[in-house]
């Protein structure tokens, strides 16, 4: 890295297109379908195309050039070109490495788009929340029900809108029962129902999972989520500005929020081409990484506690307060670090400060291998995590998932590796892509052990090697209705973010696509065909966050009798194997 | 195994005693802010760079002062107050232990008495900040004649500034440019 004042700030070639071969292969393939061609950044360009051609400009650059769904969306533009918008956003990961966003325009009477989720599943989420939060309705999703929306909600009543209402009001309830339809695809009625919820186990929000079983085997599964759905996006639009947005980014997850902060900053950042200072790049890199340390050893501690090896799990939890101390030591604070600015960062890292954080990765890197020795000798780990929780390559590549969960699944995605080039000072640091072919919960841990390595690696070179130079890039000036992808590689996979600013100070519209949402749709696919007990572990491997207050509830639905078991009651025996509280 | 007990055996105690014996946190740690209100001229500018709403100002016309006011229950120690505040009044400690028993115990106030306009009489503006502004302007060298017209200018409220700017009043002179030659 260079010392050297006249490189402190980035340049980007004017010239350079990045992935100008997929617009012209959509010219090509499908003459006349682009109405319009944007770029935001160099690697970054949006195509509006035409609704009738969506469906297969989409399938060609996703199944046929390599893409990656990363994030659909809806926005309201009446007030910029009269219509609704629907984007989807590809990662473009074949032999180029870039970002396309198709956007359809959606009439603004009408209201109706075509749905690509018949073609590429991974949109399925990402269309149920286009039509609950903006009411237009996507012809031919198979799901028909809400998926953000509670069902006390008014039928007709549209939060993300821009006349729908404001952010402080909430509507009158207008049912008193959940109607919510859960949906199980393989089996019939004859199969028991084991409801887990409304609190979810080792999920980082409220979540209601339904699992099908018949004796102690998982026929399928359903679950729905979004029971603390916050409203930060219209938060965000209505009552914040753009500084203050990248404080409220940092509490999007109690484990990855600065991943998101950097996120939504980078949009900004990107939309209007404002180069960060290299010392401002590499301190959020060192940052982004100290908290895949503290979230990978959570993950790893929790992994040897769901399978019975309590006192590994402490010893992973000695190891991840070091982690917690380098956090604090660096932004003085040990979460929520509320680093970001557009344009930079707030605190710079001092010669102290970085001499006892090398320090600190040297003792964490020492005792952490010790206890991957341990963890790995221990007898029974292997027999309770390999086989189990198969995510199929095939569904991992209609659905999108991202994080330790595809890498695992033997797809080499990893924001950090792909678009390095254009993350931070991804670029210029040390480290190796981990992957493992078997996609089961034993590969996501070996993966997880791998990442918390070169992430000790970064660290450490971060530290060592941090450019000199300004840490913040002022004086720039906002233009409306500019907008750009921003993302990161979190913990649990990669974020995206999207905003366009607005006329106002404030944000036209912010959306932020967390890693889990990406992962959630295929936890159906990798729940089937296991053990009851195995559901703990299974869940746990994709790494949601951890909520202890739920209980799970047995109806048997031919007996007609119900039985409500508390959480530590499932834990317990998911530890075991012994003496199933699933018995009526 | 042996080598888990080895471990553990190696690590001795891990944890520390807190809460009964005192948790040391690092030295940059961002806790609970702390106004000095000596130093503080009520200007404003971290209630506008507070994300969180945490910190208000209200001005109390009837009794000429102004009020700021904390709340611990929405501050998130983000340090943008300590950031932006012109005269390092504001710093944020690391006391981190907050929690009361009665909700009033959450908020903390400084109270800031205001000047009054010298021609409507209202008050308007924060004394200590016009006191402030005048001596900046002296020690920058604005003396006499200047510095009391400076001092009036500023002790007039922007409502009076703009009707005195409408109307007829001492303050225009329509001979601005040849006043002298005449």
């Amino acid at each position: 890295m260079t010392n050297n004042t006249v490189e402190l700030y980035s340049t980007k070639p004017q010239q350079g297109r990045i992935g100008k071969q997929y617009v012209d292969g959509v010219n090509h393939f499908f003459p006349s379908a682009i109405i319009d061609e944007e770029w935001q950044t160099e690697n970054q360009v949006t195509i509006t195309v035409k609704m009738t051609a969506l469906v297969e400009v989409m399938k060609w650059l996703y199944y046929d050039q390599g893409g990656w769904l990363a994030v659909t969306f809806g926005n309201d533009e009446r007030s910029l070109n009269g219509h609704f918008a629907v984007y989807h956003s590809l990662s473009m990961e074949g032999e180029v490495k870039s970002w396309v966003t198709v956007k359809v325009l959606v009439d603004a009477d009408s209201q109706e788009f075509v749905s690509v989720t018949p073609t590429i599943p991974a949109a399925v989420w990402g269309e149920r929340e286009v039509r609950d939060m903006y009411g237009l309705h996507p012809v031919g999703l198979p799901d028909e029900r809400r998926l953000v929306l509670p069902d006390d909600w008014p039928e007709d009543l549209h939060p993300l809108r821009k006349d729908a209402m404001d952010y402080r009001q909430r509507p009158q309830p207008t049912s008193e029962t959940e109607t919510y339809q859960f949906d199980n695809q393989l089996g019939n009625d004859s199969n028991r129902i084991v409801p887990v919820g409304p609190l979810h186990i080792t999920s980082d929000e409220p979540g209601h999972f339904r699992l099908f079983v018949d004796g102690e085997d998982i026929v399928d599964a359903d679950y729905r989520m979004f029971y603390v759905h916050r409203g930060m996006e219209k938060l965000a639009e209505t009552r914040m500005g753009y500084q203050e947005v990248a404080q409220l980014t940092d509490r999007v997850c109690g484990i990855c929020g600065f991943t998101h902060s950097v996120g939504y900053s980078n949009t900004i950042e990107n939309a209007l081409s404002v180069d960060v200072p290299f010392r401002a790049k590499m301190i959020r890199t060192v940052l982004l990484e100290v908290e895949r340390l503290h979230s990978h050893l959570l993950n790893i501690g929790l992994s040897s506690h769901f399978v019975g090896f309590d006192s590994g799990f402490m010893q992973f939890f000695r190891v991840r307060e070091k982690t917690m101390e380098l956090a604090e030591l660096l932004t003085g604070a040990r979460k929520t670090y509320g680093m970001n600015l557009i344009g930079g960062v707030r605190r710079d890292f001092l010669k102290d400060q970085r001499l006892k954080g090398i320090a600190l990765v040297r003792e964490v890197r020492k005792t952490f291998s010790e206890l991957v020795d341990v963890l790995l000798a221990t007898p029974n780990i292997e027999s309770r995590i390999a086989g189990v929780g198969i995510l199929a390559k095939d569904i991992a590549r209609d659905f999108s998932p991202v994080g330790p969960l595809i890498r695992a699944s033997g797809f080499k995605r990893d924001a950090r590796i792909v678009h390095g080039q254009s993350l931070e000072s991804y670029g210029d640091v040390p480290f190796e892509l981990q992957s493992m072919e078997n996609g089961d919960v034993q590969s996501r841990v070996m993966v997880r052990i791998g990442e918390v390595f070169d992430s000790l690696n970064i660290v450490e070179y971060g530290l060592d090697h941090l450019p000199a130079g300004a840490i913040l890039t002022e004086g720039f000036d906002y233009v409306p209705n500019k907008f750009a992808l921003g993302f990161t590689e979190a913990p649990r996979g990669e974020n995206v973010h999207w905003s366009m600013t607005g006329d106002n100070q404030k944000l036209f519209r912010w959306r932020c696509r967390a890693a889990t949402y990406a992962n959630w749709p295929t936890l159906r696919y990798m729940l089937r065909g296991n053990t009851v007990a195995d559901a703990p572990l299974i869940i746990g491997s994709l790494d949601p966050c951890y909520s202890c207050t739920d209980r799970v509830t047995i109806v048997d639905t031919k007996k007609k009798r119900s039985k409500t078991i508390p959480y530590k009651a499932i834990e317990q025996y998911s530890i075991n194997r012994k003496h199933s509280p699933f018995k009526l | 195994m042996f080598k888990l007990l080895k471990t553990v055996i190696k690590t001795g105690e891990a944890t520390k005693k807190y809460p009964f014996a005192p948790l040391e946190v690092c030295e940059d740690f961002r806790g609970k802010p702390e106004l000095d209100a000596e130093q503080c001229l009520s200007c404003g500018a971290c209630t506008r760079a507070c994300p969180a709403n945490a910190l208000i100002m209200e001005t109390d016309v009837k009794t000429g002062t102004r009020r700021w006011e904390l709340s611990m229950a929405r501050c998130i120690y983000c340090g943008r107050c300590e950031e932006v505040c012109p005269t390092k009044a504001i710093t944020l400690s690391q006391n981190f232990e907050l929690a009361v028993t009665r909700k009033e115990d959450l908020y903390e106030e400084a109270v800031f008495s205001l000047a009054d306009c010298c021609q409507c009489g209202r008050p308007f503006v924060a004394r200590k900040l016009l006191e402030y502004v005048l001596d900046t302007l002296a020690q920058s060298g604005v003396t006499g004649e200047q510095l009391k017209l400076r001092r009036q200018q500023l002790e007039t409220c922007p409502e009076c500034r703009r009707s005195n700017n409408m109307l007829d009043s001492e303050n225009i002179s329509h001979l601005r440019y040849l006043e002298e030659e005449l």
